[in-house]
């Protein structure tokens, strides 16, 4: 049976996707991919997550996300690592990062900044601690 | 020296004590002992770093080394007759032999001087060879601890931020559910706050430690500083 989908509803999801901002989020940890995806949907956002950070470039290429939220410690390459590389990137660094991770010292800090991210979020964070770091960049 | 013993082992009154005024007027004593042989058994020694052996009476000389470990240092101040010595010697790795001639004191102080500095140093490197060892303990504990504060503050992401998903919507909960997930979000936040208080304690520890450090590499690299 085919499957009849109205205008009304394409253009509505046109819309959607104009009003909503996309934020990839970016976890080895499925769990807390899912859990940041839902604190950010019923405020509007369209969270997309990726749980494999050797593959970031395709994700941004593929979904071209306003926001990319990172968490650090991840096997194969860590978030500082994958912050760095998209700030030196000319078509990803005007993309905000926040990298969003247990690392809560001030070097913590200071090294995550040097590497070019645009805020930094510590676990375990309250709902509205990301949500106010998130509406600051979208 | 100050926390070195040493024991003097004489039957000759005035051997003792004219060792002992000598070792007085040196700038560092160590604790003196004098026992004589009749006593030497009986008296609590208590393990000296060092025994000088003096004049015995007859025979006594061989029953006092037989009761001796033989890894003590020993200075033994007698008439040097080879035969003898040669076959102490093997049983005693650590004595020293001084010839009773007309500097003995002097010949027993400088050795005496030498041996309770090795035997301090040899404190010392073992205090810091435990200290190592509590302090590499303490590392692998620090470590751990440190895992585990990643490993806990995931998970109280998860319960954390579970928990105030499920309040956002609270009209699809009993009130008893409710309750029990506002709990929950209470003692996530009560975790995280000990969590927090851990990771400052560690901090102040952190500082505290650099600033000793600091003040130590201050007071050593001060030319006129008092030693």
């Amino acid at each position: 049976m085919a499957a009849h989908v109205q205008f009304s509803d394409v253009e509505n999801c046109a819309e959607q996707m104009r009003v909503q901002k996309k934020v990839l989020i970016v976890d080895d940890s499925p769990a807390q991919v899912k859990l940041i995806q839902g604190l950010l949907e019923p405020e509007g956002y369209w969270p997309v997550g990726l749980n494999d950070p050797r593959r970031v470039e395709e994700a941004i290429a593929t979904e071209r996300p306003n926001l990319i939220l990172l968490d650090v410690v991840m096997p194969e390459r860590n978030g500082f690592q994958v912050c760095r590389e998209l700030k030196s990137n000319t078509e990803f660094n005007s993309i905000p990062v926040i990298l969003v991770t247990s690392k809560d010292t001030a070097s913590d800090r200071y090294w995550g900044q040097q590497q070019g991210a645009d805020g930094y979020v510590t676990k375990p964070f309250t709902r509205e601690e990301l949500l106010r770091a998130v509406r600051r960049f979208a | 020296m100050r926390n070195t013993n040493v024991l003097i082992l004489t039957d000759d009154v005035e051997f003792a004590r004219l060792l002992t005024a000598c070792w007085q007027v040196e700038r560092q004593l160590p604790g003196i002992c004098v026992v004589t042989s009749e006593f030497w058994k009986e008296a609590d020694t208590s393990s000296p770093d060092l025994i000088v052996v003096g004049p015995l009476k007859d025979g006594k000389l061989a029953d006092v080394l037989r009761s001796m470990e033989s890894n003590t240092a020993l200075i033994l101040c007698a008439p040097s007759e080879a035969k003898e010595l040669a076959l102490l010697r093997k049983k005693y790795p650590k004595l020293l032999h001084v010839p009773l001639r007309e500097d003995w004191t002097q010949v027993v102080l400088l050795l005496a001087g030498e041996s309770l500095r090795r035997t301090e140093a040899l404190k010392l490197a073992r205090k810091a060879e435990r200290h190592a060892a509590q302090y590499a303990n303490e590392a692998t504990l620090g470590r751990y601890m440190y895992d585990m504060k990643h490993n806990m503050n995931n998970a109280l992401t998860s319960l954390l931020g579970n928990a105030e998903l499920l309040l956002l919507e609270p009209g699809g909960l009993s009130a008893q559910s409710l309750a029990q997930i506002k709990t929950i979000h209470t003692m996530a936040l009560r975790i995280n706050e000990v969590m927090q208080r851990f990771s400052s304690l560690a901090s102040e520890l952190r500082e505290g430690e650099t600033q000793s450090q600091v003040e130590t590499e201050e007071v050593n690299s001060t030319p006129n500083s008092r030693r």
